[in-house]
């Protein structure tokens, strides 16, 4: 299935279950509007957005579709999986094992993961780590997790 | 207070010591930041918004908005020596600078771009500074109808305008409006959509969405990419002079594309992308050579050059005088007031001066050091290219996470951050710009506001909401656009069979 096909179906269920939700909230009435009157029409808007964008995806514009569909290499993709799991590894590790060592392994593994060499990627993930440590909870006052240390 | 008087007591403000710092570090991040090809000014600017929490606000402002025009500045030096757009607004610039640069003329057309962009720098303030006051008197006569159909209209408008298709625009707005439903009820403190999260409660932190969208989305390009180094092209300081010729071929387009620049950054949408196409297209078509064009003209680089930071002066005028942002950039500015406590609008002239002309001094000094830094520096800027790609995406993704947790030391905000960022990754993939969703989730809550006080005004008629004179005349615009289009074109084709049958 094409991103374009899958971004409209996303809509369109997107859309149903958020009027789900909002038709759960106080609607009010037109003179008195509730907390549910806007997300309602937020709502609306969005399915039939969805609708559109689904018929335009699978009737309409198929070959639109498929041009703009273009596959990553596997190397590259690989390289942006890595890349995004690195990412959500951070922020699922950050408040255990605290900032420095978290943002020295972020940096560390994708460097190395994106050809840098061991030893420039172990250089740079210290320095980075560190520069950034001081600068955000010494030099700004953020108090980034320390972890267990 | 007149605007010459505003004028001066903003050079009063702008040139203490702790404000011309600002000015500087941001003009020259921002100049950095658009000669790198990746980070665009926008991510920058979120990224380096925490840093400025402890500023006074007329220095975050100042510091920050440096960035912006900066970032317009230095995205032209890679269009023209590598043929690659530092920043979208850019793009234009490559076709006839990078010609130049072949013929041994990139000094030369470096020094136009400058130059254009530093007259183009102060036609926007001296438009910022009669516009803004004009719209902000007007804009105070405006009730909660009046400006629900601005943010209305100025989505409308920004859907048509922006580089995507109108149902990619729609679904992104209908995004960013929902997103911006999360949180408390602005006016029954229903909690809604929080699913029992109390970080939630406060409701989704733009700068974490727009650091995802614009800084990570962008980054997780680069990675694709892996370890690479630019080829860039040295330039010697004496070959900086354009010709008299040069010269006198650039005044003309540097002038139109300021004006250009300034009105096209008045509309809601992607101004300063729009504006260089649109100065690039008024050349050609004045232009007595318009075969030339692409070719290595100079004109071709001196109306783009100017008109995007004409756009991004134009841009202002809403948000100082309105306190509306109609794009992403605007939108941070914006957030910087608020997190400072401060609403920009047409009252915000009057109540806080010193921020209001503050701001636009430093506008005007901050075009005149970006003349000066630019046109010595532009070997040292240039350098930064050679930074290898991978060592830069990494580091500016490690800032990325520490930025957003920092706002609110939150882990919600990290996994927002992600989350958009896959998000702004995918929508690039799609070639579909994200600016309707940041600005969506800007003028949602305002808009939710605004249309249930209008309701509650009206007693429930959007008849009587849609028919008072203001809002008309503001919404028969966006609607005009929206629908001519596609109107004249079902005419047309029902006026060819007749056409056909006649013949």
């Amino acid at each position: 299935m094409t991103a374009e096909r899958v971004l409209a179906l996303a809509t369109l269920l997107g859309g149903a279950l958020f009027l789900i939700q909002a038709l759960a909230l106080p609607y009010g009435s037109a003179a008195r509007p509730g907390a549910g009157f806007f997300p309602t029409l937020v709502a609306v808007f969005a399915c039939a957005i969805g609708f559109v964008a689904t018929v335009r995806a699978f009737l309409v514009a198929p070959r639109t579709a498929s041009q703009r569909a273009m596959p990553l290499p596997p190397e590259p993709r690989s390289r942006v999986i890595v890349a995004v799991v690195l990412l959500l590894a951070f922020c699922a590790f950050l408040p255990w094992i605290g900032y420095p060592l978290a943002a020295a392994g972020f940096v560390a593994l994708l460097l190395r993961r994106l050809g840098a060499s061991s030893q420039a990627a172990a250089l740079t993930a210290v320095l980075s780590a560190a520069g950034s440590y001081y600068l955000f909870a010494f030099l700004l006052d953020v108090p980034l997790p320390r972890g267990p240390w | 207070m007149g605007p010459l008087e505003g004028l001066a007591y903003g050079f009063a403000v702008a040139l203490t010591p702790t404000n011309l710092l600002a000015c500087f570090v941001g003009v020259l991040v921002g100049t950095v930041v658009g000669v790198l090809p990746g980070i665009g000014p926008v991510g920058a600017m979120a990224l380096l918004l925490p840093s400025t929490f402890a500023l006074h606000p007329a220095t975050a402002l100042i510091m920050l908005a440096g960035i912006y025009y900066g970032a317009m500045y230095g995205g032209s030096t890679t269009s023209i020596l590598v043929n690659v757009p530092g920043e979208a607004g850019s793009v234009v610039t490559l076709l006839d600078g990078y010609q130049m640069t072949r013929k041994g003329r990139a000094g030369a057309a470096l020094a136009v771009a400058a130059v254009g962009s530093f007259v183009a720098g102060t036609v926007g303030v001296i438009g910022i500074m009669f516009a803004a006051s004009w719209l902000a008197d007007v804009a105070v006569r405006f009730g909660p109808p009046e400006y629900f159909a601005i943010t209305l209209g100025g989505m409308l408008l920004l859907s048509r305008l922006s580089s995507t298709s109108l149902t990619h625009a729609f679904v992104l707005v209908a995004v960013g409006l929902a997103v911006g439903t999360v949180g408390m009820d602005p006016v029954s403190a229903l909690r809604r959509f929080t699913f029992g999260s109390v970080q939630l409660a406060q409701g989704v932190e733009l700068v974490p969405v727009i650091m995802g969208l614009y800084g990570v989305a962008e980054v997780l390009i680069l990675a694709e990419e892996g370890a690479v180094r630019a080829h860039v092209a040295s330039v010697r300081l004496r070959e900086l002079l354009p010709t008299r010729a040069e010269w006198q071929r650039s005044a003309a387009p540097i002038a139109r594309g300021s004006v250009v620049g300034f009105l096209t950054g008045l509309i809601p949408g992607p101004a300063a992308v729009l504006s260089t196409f649109i100065a690039y297209a008024l050349e050609k078509r004045v232009s007595k050579t318009p075969e030339k064009f692409g070719t290595g003209m100079i004109e071709g680089v001196a109306a783009p050059e100017s008109a995007n930071n004409g756009a991004t002066a134009g841009a202002m005028v809403p948000l100082l005088s309105l306190g509306i942002p109609f794009s992403p950039a605007t939108a941070i500015l914006l957030g910087a007031l608020v997190i400072h406590g401060l609403q920009p609008g047409p009252l915000m002239i009057s109540q806080r001066p010193e921020i209001f002309w503050g701001f636009v001094a430093s506008m005007y000094i901050g075009n005149f050091l970006l003349l000066i830094l630019n046109l010595p520096l532009v070997g040292v800027f240039v350098s930064v290219l050679r930074l290898p790609q991978h060592v830069l995406a990494t580091l500016v993704l490690l800032l990325c996470l520490v930025g957003a947790y920092s706002l609110n030391n939150s882990l919600l905000d990290l996994w927002i951050l992600v989350i958009f960022g896959v998000f702004g990754y995918a929508l690039r993939k799609l070639r579909v710009d994200p600016s309707p969703l940041v600005v969506a989730l800007v003028l949602g809550p305002m808009m939710e506001k605004t249309l249930r006080q209008s309701l509650f005004i009206t007693r429930g008629s959007i008849v009587d909401l849609l028919s008072r004179p203001l809002t008309a005349v503001i919404l028969a615009v966006p609607v005009a656009v929206l629908i001519g289009p596609p109107l004249l074109r079902l005419l047309r084709r029902r006026g060819r069979p007749a056409e056909v049958g006649a013949a």
